[in-house]
């Protein structure tokens, strides 16, 4: 039997399958990565459907380091507006996948966590470049499912955020599909 | 009719002689024999309609309006990505075309296990071969293949094993590439440009962006009732009751069980929502010196079927080509970051190759969220794992002997050989645990499985159920395996011949 295939994690219970459980969610809120951002805050486009402007921000800091940095010329993050986009796109989502998705925001920033599952005493949004990389990658190959789960969350929407969109097309080359001629 | 939600103003109360609920391959088809048998048929699909004027062929447009969940439809812990349609044409809207039969060794196996009377190859030879004149399903003449189907036959070839073209079901094709976006030419044969159409002008109404939230079984009737959505903002606008004596649930393999359960129906077995295959998928991305731009020509023409069954256990497994759309293929591949942006900088060289995996001994269950949604869970087992790692190495293999000068897997930790030296001992080293390998389902099958013990099985072999007369469930669910194959040709012969049999039995099906 394979052992990670066998046993199911749901999404539902992913969170709560941390070491110490849901009862870490609450203590998180209180790290004072809020007071941090605090500057950056007010750039935060008004009238979010889905992100709270602190769950935009962190989305938009891991967006940027799994999309890559730009070479000059190419787009980025911010060029495309992923945070924007996924927050519009989020807000269609499944309730479930919502609820779950706020959580992990927190999860994912909060230095109660990073020094928990990393030691590093530091959010995620305050990381350096080459930190926050690393850290990504211990989501990525976490030997605990539920960080693998999140860290796939994470990169399936900042991706489809970016690709989807057709300012990232050049770079990669890809020229858009064969149209009709009345319609090109 | 075709009726938007949009033109609906208030609650919708209507009655027909056949309720159908989903209007993919199985709704689809069933409404078509059915309206030309003369019944008053209303079909309701939570998804939108449209047309090949509204298919832009992007993946933003597409993925929005046209997939479940915006193709961002899962198991629960995001292992296998679950693709399928939410519109009027089902998952057929946004297929690949490929068209084949259901294998002999599959069918004779639901005979063996399952007791499945009436679906022998001979017995579903006249309504394969209805399905195949109706939508035009032909094999492509090698012109016609593009590199990345190419690769398929020539590295097949090389190596000695079997490999050919696939039937596709379309007509003046001008290989766009689009299929998986919705085909702006009408050229693909999809549910809703023939068999929806069809029922229409025999007097059908389609409902557009309804979706059934549950059935009520009374003594004179059944009750169909749900949510209207708002075509545009997607948000409840009414509701709408149906009634009719006869019910089919065509929802698929994902929210036909989800329907039923809600609706606390068929289930006496206790197997509703189990016995759920994938026909589990991955793939292999080759990098090759020439242009492949796998998002241009015709996606799916051309498959290898060398190690399906090969050994006789009902196993294995099958290699076709993907379209490489952007989306789909950053989302595919390794890593994150850098890495993963470089690799994409080789796009326009990438061959695409996937793995499909006929379980035997993996399934999963579809059971319902507290939000009364679907929520999937699989498990895959030893056996089809072994199938799945014997599939990657042939494909690579294969990639390798059409000219691909390095070879990448959909681990999630960067995977490449730049040899077919490299492949078996990196394979070996490689983790292959949920979210550690891209992994991904065209095929949900198997939820309300057909069977003649109404102890182990949902549906008898008309695809009735076993516990409400009149309460029918004709779509994917109802395979008792996987099949091996790409689905629609099986379901669509499956939904001709059982509306068939509604329409030649109703009087009798409607008494009880
Ligand atoms: C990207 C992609 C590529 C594929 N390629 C191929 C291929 O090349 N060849 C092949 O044979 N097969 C292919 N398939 C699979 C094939 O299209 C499906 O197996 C087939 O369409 C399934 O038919 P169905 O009737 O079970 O469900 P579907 O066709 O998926 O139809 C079900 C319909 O029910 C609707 N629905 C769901 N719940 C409700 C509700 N509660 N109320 C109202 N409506 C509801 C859905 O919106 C949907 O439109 C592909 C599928 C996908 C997604
Ligand atoms: S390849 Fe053919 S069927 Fe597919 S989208 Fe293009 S024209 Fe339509």
């Amino acid at each position: 039997m394979n052992a990670f295939h066998d046993r199911v994690t749901t999404r539902r219970k992913f969170l709560k399958e941390t070491l110490f459980g849901v009862a870490f969610l609450s203590v998180s809120r209180l790290m004072p990565s809020e007071a941090l951002l605090a500057g950056e805050l007010s750039q935060v486009p008004k009238n979010l459907l889905f992100f709270s402007p602190r769950e935009y921000l962190i989305f938009e800091s891991v967006a940027e380091r799994i999309i890559g940095l730009p070479r000059p010329g190419q787009p980025g993050v911010k060029d495309v507006g992923v945070a924007s986009r996924a927050d519009e796109f989020l807000a269609g989502a499944d309730p479930e996948v919502q609820d779950q998705l706020h959580q992990l925001f927190t999860v994912f920033n909060a230095p109660f966590f990073t020094f928990l599952f990393d030691l590093r005493f530091v959010s995620f949004v305050n990381m350096s470049g080459p930190d926050k990389d690393s850290y990504i990658l211990d989501w990525m190959t976490s030997k605990f499912g539920f960080r693998r789960t999140a860290f796939q969350a994470l990169k399936r929407v900042s991706l489809s955020m970016f690709y989807t969109d057709s300012r990232s097309w050049k770079e990669i080359g890809y020229e858009g599909m064969f149209m009709p001629e009345d319609r090109r | 009719m075709i009726v938007r939600s949009s033109e609906i103003n208030g609650p919708v109360r209507e009655s027909a002689d056949v309720c159908i609920v989903g209007s993919g391959c199985g709704g689809g088809a069933s409404a078509k024999v059915l309206a030309e048998a003369g019944k008053k048929v209303i079909v309701v699909e939570e998804g939108g309609y449209y047309t090949s004027k509204d298919f832009d062929a992007t993946e933003q447009t597409a993925y929005q309006h046209l997939y479940q969940q915006r193709a961002g439809q899962a198991t629960d812990d995001l292992a296998v990505t679950v693709l399928q349609g939410r519109c009027v044409g089902g998952s057929s809207t946004v297929n690949w075309t490929t068209s084949l039969r259901t294998p002999d060794f599959v069918l004779e196996a639901w005979r063996r296990d399952y007791g499945v009377r009436g679906l022998s190859s001979k017995e579903l030879e006249p309504y394969f071969e209805r399905v195949e004149r109706y939508l035009s399903i032909h094999n492509e003449p090698v012109e016609n293949h593009n590199p990345n189907n190419r690769l398929i036959l020539d590295g097949a070839k090389k190596l000695g094993f079997r490999a050919s073209a696939v039937g596709r079901n379309t007509k003046d094709c001008v290989k766009a590439g689009a299929c998986g976006l919705g085909c702006p030419y009408d050229a693909k044969q999809s549910v809703d440009i023939t068999y929806i159409p069809d029922a229409v002008k025999k007097g059908a109404t389609v409902f557009a962006n309804f979706r059934a939230n549950k059935i009520e079984v009374t003594s004179k009737t059944k009750r169909v009732s749900g949510i209207v959505f708002d075509h545009q903002t997607q948000k409840p606008k009414t509701n709408f009751i149906i009634e009719a004596p006869v019910v089919i649930v065509a929802a698929s393999a994902i929210n036909s069980p989800v329907l039923l359960l809600k609706s606390n129906l068929a289930n006496s077995s206790g197997e509703l929502g189990k016995n759920l295959t994938f026909h589990l998928t991955s793939a292999v991305l080759g990098v090759f010196d020439e242009i492949m731009y796998g998002a241009g020509g015709i996606p799916q023409s051309a498959m290898s079927d060398e190690f399906l069954n090969k050994n006789h256990d009902g196993g294995g497994f099958w290699l076709e080509a993907v379209p490489v759309y952007p989306t789909l293929a950053a989302l595919a591949l390794p890593g994150f970051g850098s890495i993963h942006r470089e690799l994409l900088h080789q796009y326009p060289h990438i061959g695409a190759t996937i793995i499909l995996v006929k379980e035997t001994d993996s399934n999963g269950r579809v059971t319902v969220n507290d939000h009364g949604r679907a929520s999937i869970s699989y498990t895959l087992r030893d056996k089809d794992l072994g199938y799945l790692k014997q599939g990657v190495a042939v494909g690579a293999r294969v990639q390798f002997a059409a000219g691909a000068k390095r070879v990448i897997t959909l681990h999630a930790r960067l995977t490449e050989f730049n040899s077919p030296d490299e492949i078996d001992h990196k394979l070996a080293a490689s983790n292959w645990g949920m979210n550690e390998i891209g992994l991904y389902s065209a095929h949900p099958l198997g939820t309300c499985r057909m069977g003649s013990d109404p102890r182990k099985s949902i549906v008898d072999d008309h695809c009735q159920t076993h516990d409400v007369k009149g309460l029918f469930v004709i779509d994917g669910s109802v395979t008792p395996t996987s099949l091996g194959v790409n689905p629609q040709v099986t379901i669509l012969a499956i939904a001709e011949k059982s509306a068939e049999w509604i329409a030649g039995n109703f009087t009798d099906i409607k008494a009880r």
